[in-house]
């Protein structure tokens, strides 16, 4: 009898710790990620500024952070070099970066990412209808579609992307 | 001090705190209000300075001068309360001696765009610097952008409401700045 109580209390510690568990782990989501519904991601499809076409839905089986941006907007301006930092971190097979200019021109595009961001290639939605049908919160916006294609987080505004916080962020959505 | 005078007291200074509502004016130097749930401050753009930014954006002059026959207010508010704060502009009020003011919607400008012959890429981006219309804002998130009103030569108030709590049943908290005047050149 007392052996069976034991059990009990240990399997309902185990609960609770499991519970604890997951409460801290939506938690720990950094400062501005917010968890979505799962729905499908919108569609995608862009052409680089190589002429080279992209569509999300090549994408499946692996995350993909999809980043809104244009170079007149302050916190745009100020998040760019912490994405180009982060672009070596990670293999795009496991998550792909895509930086999605919003209605603006080559020359204008070119002008601001030579200098913040040599490393990427920006997928150009020259009349600005890709980022609408995305209905993004505003510019900067970045969201995180997983593997399956599903909506799952949303960054707010400009985030510090190479910083330890957003940085584990990343590496643990990649790890589940 | 009996327990019926405290709570007479405790009541009255929740009914005096709920009445409040902050004005400010814009002889306050800048246009900023503060507490610990929200921060709401305004700017006022200048005719040169709009020109400068959707010149700088490669608009024709034509779209230019539309936006010029208008007055631009830009907000610039953050939630800080834990709580859900929203921003819903059909909410606001703009007033100049007691008359409402008509606030310039996102469907004033297509036909104006059309006149002008404004690019669809150029209307993304102008729409891209208008405040949403309605915002969840949650905590720690702000949201800024131009709401416009027809040009005025004088000063108006803005009255700002705002719901909160995830389904709108919280308070509703109430912001007036006084004395605002559409910006010139010469400011």
């Amino acid at each position: 009898m007392r052996h069976r109580r034991g059990l009990g209390t240990a399997l309902a510690s185990l609960v609770l710790l499991a519970l604890a568990w997951q409460a801290l782990a939506t938690e720990q989501l950094p400062k501005g990620i917010l968890k979505m519904d799962g729905r499908d991601a919108p569609p995608l499809v862009l052409k680089d500024m190589d002429g080279e076409t992209w569509d999300i839905e090549t994408a499946r089986g692996r995350w993909v952070f999809v980043h809104f941006w244009a170079s007149w907007c302050g916190p745009c301006r100020k998040e760019m070099p912490t994405i180009q930092a982060i672009y070596p971190e990670f293999d795009p097979a496991e998550l792909e970066i895509v930086v999605i200019n919003t209605a603006e021109s080559e020359d204008t595009v070119f002008a601001f990412l030579a200098g913040v961001a040599p490393d990427i290639t920006p997928l150009m939605d020259t009349d600005g209808l890709v980022t609408e049908r995305w209905q993004p919160r505003g510019l900067p916006a970045s969201y995180f579609v997983d593997p399956e294609g599903k909506l799952q987080y949303l960054a707010l505004g400009g985030r510090p992307w190479d910083t330890p916080d957003y940085l584990n962020f990343l590496r643990n959505i990649i790890a589940q | 001090m009996t327990r019926l005078t405290t709570v007479f007291i405790r009541i009255s200074l929740l009914a005096a705190a709920l009445a409040w509502q902050p004005a400010v004016a814009a002889g306050d130097t800048p246009l900023v209000y503060e507490d610990n749930e929200i921060y709401m401050r305004l700017v006022l753009r200048t005719p040169a300075q709009l020109s400068a930014f959707y010149q700088g954006r490669q608009f024709k002059q034509a779209a230019i001068d539309k936006i010029l026959e208008t007055c631009f207010v830009t907000p610039i508010i953050r939630n800080k309360s834990l709580d859900v704060l929203w921003l819903e502009l059909d909410r606001w009020t703009f007033t100049t001696d007691g008359q409402a003011i008509t606030r310039l919607k996102r469907d004033y400008w297509p036909p104006r765009w059309q006149e002008s012959g404004l690019p669809q890429a150029h209307q993304s981006t102008f729409g891209w610097t208008l405040m949403p219309e309605v915002r969840d804002l949650r905590l720690d998130e702000s949201v800024g952008g131009s709401v416009v009103i027809p040009m005025q030569s004088r000063p108006f108030t803005l009255t700002a409401n705002f719901p909160t709590g995830a389904d709108k049943q919280g308070r509703t908290r109430t912001i007036v700045f006084e004395d605002i005047k559409c910006a010139t050149d010469a400011d």
